[in-house]
C-alpha cells in the first residue's frame, strides 16, 4: 500500500471513529451554534449602533426647528452656539460586527456644542457596566476563546486513548509509519476544526456583509495560523506521551495560562508601567481656566485669544458687559490651558496601547485579539482617531461661527444648514494586524518544530 | 470513620506532588492579586480622594460672583472605592470615576478604567475575586476528579465498604477532607487581605466592613464546599476518573466562561437601552414642553410669575422683594429633575431587567450566583454604583436649588450683583457615604438562595446518587 493510500485509509477510519463518538459530534455542534451565536450577537449589536448613529442627525434636526421657533428670524450666533447641538459620529466598519472589541466601552458619538471641547470629548454613554464586564459574545470570542477548546477535547487523547484502550500495539503492527499516524489524525482533525473556523468565518462575513477586500483573506489566514498554533500544542503534548488525563490538564493548563492568567497580569503589569496621566486633572483645570475667564479683564482674556487667533484681532474692542465672542474666546482658552494635559492623556492611552502589542507575543490569544480588532478598527487607537477627528470638527465648528460672532453677522435661519457635519468610519489597523500575524506564524512554526523534534527524539512507545 | 477518611484524604492530598504546585500557584496568584489589588486600590483611592478635595477647596474659595455663576462653575462627585472593591474589583473597571455637577444638566460619569486599557481588559481582571471564583474550583477539579474512580481502579472502595461503612460517609469523609485542602490554600490568602484591610488607615475598618467581610468569606466557603460536593458526585457517577476530569472541566467551561456571557449577552439583546442622546433630548423635550404635553415652561414661568405679583400685592416685577429669575429657575430645575428622574429610573429598570437574566441563571450555575453576591458585599456591583449616581445627583440638586433660593434672595436686579466669597464657604460640599450592608443585603437575596438551593441540593440529591452506585 503506498503512503497516500494508507494515509486516505486512516483518514476514513478516523473519521467513521468521529461519527461514532456522540459526545464529540455534539461538542462540535455546539461550537457551530455558538458560533451562529456569536455572529448574531455582533451583527445585531452592530446594527443597533447605526440605527442609533442615524437617529443623530434627526436629533440636531430636532434642535434646530426648536431654534428657528425660538429666534423666527436671524439671532445672535452666540445664542445659537450655545443651545444648539450637533454630533461627532463614529461609524463602524463592517467588520466590527465579527471583532466589537471596545466599541461598547467607548462612546460612538459626541454631542457637541460651541463650548470648551475639553469638558465634552470623554462624556460616555449609556452603558450598562455589568455587561460589559461579561464581555462581547461575538465571532471573534468564539474563535479565540472556545475554538481551542474544542481542538483540545478532540485532540487531548490523540494516541493515549489507543494506547490506554490497548489498541496501539495492533496499529503499530502494521505497516505504518507512526508519524504517519499521528500525521493522519491531526490532519482529520485539523480539517474537521478549520472546516468549522472557515465555515463560521464565512458566514460571519457574509452576514456582516465585509466588503471583497485582502481582509477576507487576512481574516481567514490569522484564524488558520491560530488554530494551527493549537495543533501544535496538541503536538507537543502527544510527543511527551503521556496519559490522557495528564494530556488534558497539560492542554487546559496551557489554555488556562495563554487566555486567561498572561492577560490579566499583562494587564496588571501594563497598567503600572505605564500611568495614564490623569484625565481627571484635565477636567479640573479646564473647569478652571474656563471659569476664571469671567473674573479676568475683558482685554487680557482678548489679548490671549488673538495670539491664536490673529485675523480677529482688528474687530471691535468689548465695552459691553456680556458679548459672546469674549464668551466663546475663553471658552476656547480653557481648551489651550489644558492642551498639553491632553495631549499626554492621548499619548499615554497610545503608549500603553503599544505595549500590549509589543508583548503580546507571550500569548497567541492576546495577539490574535488584538489583531482582529486592529483588522476590524474596533480598538484603542482607533477611538482615538475618532476623538482627534471630533477635536478637528470642533475646529470647524468654530470657524465657522467666529466670523458671525466677530464681525456681528446674524445668524440667519439659511445658515443652520450651512454648518459643517461630521462623520468618521473605523479605519483598520492593518500594520498592527499584519505584525500580530508575522508574530503568530513565527510561534506556530516554534510550536511545530518543537513538537517534530520531541516526536523524533522518542519513537512512540505502543505502551 | 468519616474523619479518619477525611484524614487520610487531607495527608495524601498534601503528599500529592501535583496538588501542591497547582495550589503553590494558586496561592501566589491570590497573594499577588491581593497585593496589586491593593496598590491599584490606593492609587485610585488617592487620585480620586486628593481631586474631590481639590474641587471643594476650590469651590469654597471663589471670589464673589452671582449664585447662577457659581450653579455653572458647579463641582465634580468623584467616585470613592470600596475597601473590599480591594478584593473584588466587580463593575468598578467599566464604570466612570468622576461625574460634573452643574445647573440644568445630568452628565455621565466619565474615565473608567475600561476605555483606558485597549481590549487587553476584556480578558478578565486578575483580582482576587476571579481567582476564588474561576482558579480555586479548578483546583477543586484537578482534586477530586479522581475521588472515586482511583478507588474503584485500585480496589480499595471495596475494602473500605467491607469494613461496614457506608458510600455515603465515605463521601463526606472524602468532602471534609478536600475541604481542609483547599481551605489550606485559601486561608492564608484571605488572613492577609483581611489583616491588610484592617491595618490599613485608608479603609475606615469598621462593624460594617468586617460584616462584609466575614459574609465574603461565609459565602466563598459555600461555594467551594458545593464545588467540592460537585466534584465528588460527578467522580462516583462516571465512574472511568478520566471521563469524570473532561466532563467536570467541560462543566467548568460551561458555568465560567460560556454562560455568563451568553446571558448578559442575551440580556441586552432582549431589552434594549436608550442612548444618552436619545435620553437628554427626551428629557429637554418634556421639560420644555410639559410632562404629557401639559403646562410648557413658558406657561409655568407666566403662571409663576402672575403669582408672585398676587402674593406680594404689587403690579411690577421690579416691586418685587424677589427675583422672579431665581424662583423661575427653581421651579424649572425642580421640573427638569423630576423628568430626568422618571428617564434615569426607566433606563436602570431596563438595565436591571438585563441583568435579571444573569443573577436568575444563578439558580443552573453557581458562578453566576457567587459572582454577584461577591461584588454585592464587596460594594463594587451594579447598585452600589447606581446608589453613587444617585447621591451624586441628590447633591447636585440640593445645591443647584441652594443656589437658586441665594439668588431668589437678591431681589429685583440680581445680575448686576455678586454674593460675597464667604457665602460659598457655607454651602455643603460633596461628601459621600458608602451605603450600609443593610441596604445592600436586599439586591443579594437570590445569589444567597441560588448558593443555598445549590449546596443543599447537592449534598440531599448527589449523596443519594453515591449511595445508590453500585461499587462493583
Amino acid at each position: 500500500m503506498s503512503q497516500l493510500t494508507l494515509f486516505r485509509l486512516l483518514l476514513t477510519y478516523e473519521w467513521w471513529h468521529f461519527r461514532a463518538a456522540r459526545g464529540l459530534v455534539l461538542l462540535t455542534g455546539l461550537l457551530l451554534a455558538t458560533g451562529l451565536y456569536g455572529i448574531y450577537y455582533g451583527t445585531t449589536e452592530i446594527e443597533r449602533q447605526r440605527q442609533h448613529l442615524a437617529t443623530l442627525p434627526e436629533l440636531t434636526h430636532h434642535n434646530v426647528a426648536e431654534l428657528q421657533q425660538k429666534f423666527p428670524d436671524s439671532a445672535d450666533a452666540g445664542e445659537i452656539g450655545y443651545y444648539h447641538t450637533t454630533y461627532a459620529a463614529h461609524h463602524p466598519d463592517a467588520w466590527a460586527a465579527l471583532s466589537l472589541g471596545q466599541r461598547d466601552v467607548n462612546p460612538y458619538y459626541v454631542k457637541l456644542r460651541l463650548l470648551g471641547l475639553q469638558a465634552q470629548l470623554y462624556a460616555t454613554d449609556n452603558v450598562n457596566p455589568v455587561k460589559s464586564l461579561s464581555g462581547n459574545f461575538d465571532l471573534a470570542f468564539v474563535l479565540v476563546y472556545l475554538l481551542p477548546l474544542l481542538i483540545i477535547a478532540l485532540s487531548f487523547n490523540l494516541l493515549s486513548s489507543e494506547r490506554e484502550q490497548g489498541l496501539l500495539p495492533l496499529l503499530l503492527a502494521q505497516p505504518v509509519r507512526p508519524a504517519l499516524l499521528v500525521g493522519a489524525k491531526l490532519a482529520f482533525r485539523m480539517g474537521v476544526v478549520l472546516g468549522l473556523a472557515w465555515l463560521l468565518s464565512a458566514i460571519g462575513m457574509g452576514w456582516a456583509g465585509v466588503p471583497l477586500d485582502g481582509r477576507v483573506l487576512l481574516w481567514l489566514v490569522f484564524v488558520t495560523a491560530y488554530a494551527l498554533f493549537w495543533f501544535g500544542a496538541v503536538l507537543v503534548v502527544t510527543a511527551l506521551q503521556r496519559s490522557s488525563a495528564v494530556n488534558a490538564v497539560a492542554l487546559v493548563g496551557t489554555w488556562l495560562l495563554l487566555v486567561v492568567l498572561i492577560p490579566g497580569l499583562l494587564n496588571l503589569g501594563v497598567a503600572a508601567a505605564r500611568p495614564v496621566p490623569q484625565g481627571l486633572a484635565l477636567t479640573i483645570k479646564q473647569r478652571e481656566e474656563i471659569h476664571a475667564g469671567w473674573d479676568r479683564p475683558k482685554a487680557q482674556t482678548m489679548n490671549r485669544f488673538f495670539a491664536h487667533y490673529p485675523q480677529w484681532r482688528d474687530t471691535a474692542t468689548i465695552r459691553e458687559r456680556f458679548v459672546w465672542r469674549w464668551y466663546y474666546a475663553f471658552q476656547h482658552l480653557g481648551d489651550v490651558s489644558v492642551e498639553p494635559l491632553a495631549a499626554a492623556y492621548a499619548r499615554g492611552l497610545q503608549q500603553r496601547f503599544v505595549l500590549v502589542e509589543q508583548l503580546n507575543v507571550l500569548s497567541p490569544a492576546i495577539n490574535a485579539q488584538t489583531s482582529l480588532n486592529a483588522l476590524a478598527g474596533t480598538d484603542l487607537p482607533t477611538h482615538l482617531q475618532f476623538q482627534s477627528s471630533a477635536r478637528a470638527y470642533h475646529d470647524s465648528l468654530r470657524a465657522y461661527y467666529y466670523p458671525f460672532l466677530f464681525r456681528q453677522v446674524p445668524f440667519t435661519h439659511a445658515d443652520y444648514a450651512r454648518e459643517p457635519t461630521h462623520s468618521f468610519t473605523s479605519q483598520p489597523e492593518l500594520p498592527t494586524a499584519y505584525r500580530g500575524l508575522g508574530k503568530l506564524l513565527l510561534t506556530v512554526a516554534g510550536t511545530f518544530a518543537l513538537g517534530l523534534v520531541l516526536m523524533r527524539r522518542r519513537a512512540i512507545s505502543p505502551r | 470513620m468519616i474523619r479518619s477518611i477525611a484524614h487520610k484524604e487531607f495527608v495524601s492530598t498534601l503528599r500529592d506532588r501535583r496538588f501542591l504546585v497547582l495550589s503553590a500557584l494558586v496561592l501566589a496568584l491570590l497573594l499577588l492579586a491581593t497585593l496589586v489589588g491593593r496598590r491599584s486600590h490606593q492609587a485610585l483611592q488617592q487620585e480620586r480622594a486628593l481631586a474631590q478635595h481639590t474641587v471643594n477647596d476650590q469651590f469654597q474659595n471663589q471670589p464673589a460672583r452671582h449664585p447662577h455663576r457659581v450653579a455653572h462653575y458647579g463641582s465634580f462627585a468623584f467616585r470613592p472605592k470600596s475597601g473590599l472593591s480591594l478584593l473584588d474589583a466587580g463593575v468598578d473597571s467599566f464604570t466612570g470615576a468622576v461625574v460634573f455637577l452643574e445647573a440644568h444638566h445630568q452628565n455621565s460619569v466619565n474615565f473608567s478604567q475600561a476605555q483606558e486599557s485597549g481590549s487587553l481588559l476584556r480578558f478578565g481582571e486578575t483580582t482576587v475575586a476571579f481567582v476564588l471564583q474561576l482558579l480555586v474550583p479548578l483546583l477543586i477539579i484537578f482534586l477530586c476528579f479522581g475521588a472515586f474512580g482511583e478507588e474503584h481502579e485500585t480496589g480499595t472502595l471495596k475494602l473500605l465498604l467491607s469494613q461496614g461503612v457506608t458510600l455515603r460517609q465515605v463521601a463526606w469523609g472524602k468532602i471534609r477532607g478536600y475541604g481542609q485542602a483547599v481551605a489550606l490554600v485559601v486561608a492564608p490568602a484571605l488572613a492577609l487581605a483581611a489583616t491588610l484591610l484592617f491595618v490599613g488607615a485608608e479603609y475606615a475598618a469598621g462593624p460594617d466592613l468586617l460584616a462584609r467581610l466575614l459574609l465574603f468569606v461565609v459565602g466563598y466557603a459555600v461555594y467551594f464546599f458545593l464545588i467540592i460536593v460537585g466534584s465528588v458526585v460527578v467522580s462516583a457517577w462516571q465512574r472511568d476518573s478520566r471521563t469524570a476530569l473532561v466532563t467536570l472541566l467541560g462543566f467548568w467551561m460551561l458555568g465560567g466562561v460560556i454562560l455568563p456571557k451568553a446571558t448578559a449577552n442575551l440580556g441586552a439583546t432582549l431589552y434594549p437601552a436608550i442612548t444618552k442622546a436619545q435620553m437628554d433630548t427626551e428629557v429637554h423635550a418634556e421639560a420644555q414642553k410639559g410632562m404629557n404635553g401639559h403646562d410648557p415652561q413658558d406657561q409655568r414661568s407666566a403662571a409663576l410669575k402672575e403669582a408672585l405679583l398676587k402674593k406680594y400685592g404689587v403690579d411690577s416685577e421690579e416691586k418685587l422683594p424677589v427675583s422672579v429669575g431665581g424662583l423661575v429657575m427653581r421651579e424649572s430645575e425642580e421640573y427638569s429633575s423630576r423628568v430626568y428622574q422618571q428617564h434615569f429610573a426607566a433606563l436602570n429598570a431596563t438595565y436591571e431587567r438585563q441583568n435579571a437574566i444573569s443573577t436568575w441563571a444563578g439558580l443552573l450555575n453557581p458562578y453566576q450566583a457567587i459572582r454577584p453576591l461577591s461584588m454585592g458585599l464587596a460594594g463594587s456591583d451594579f447598585a452600589h454604583y447606581v446608589h453613587f449616581q444617585e447621591a451624586a445627583e441628590a447633591y447636585r440638586y440640593g445645591l443647584v436649588q441652594r443656589l437658586n433660593m441665594l439668588q431668589a434672595g437678591m431681589g429685583y436686579g440680581d445680575k448686576e450683583r455678586r454674593l460675597g466669597a464667604e457665602t460659598w464657604r457655607q454651602l455643603p460640599v460633596f461628601n459621600y457615604q458608602l451605603p450600609t450592608l443593610a441596604w445592600a443585603l436586599p439586591h443579594l437575596l437570590l445569589p444567597v438562595l441560588s448558593l443555598l438551593l445549590w449546596a443543599v441540593g447537592l449534598s440531599w440529591l448527589g449523596l443519594r446518587l453515591i449511595s445508590k452506585t453500585s461499587i462493583v
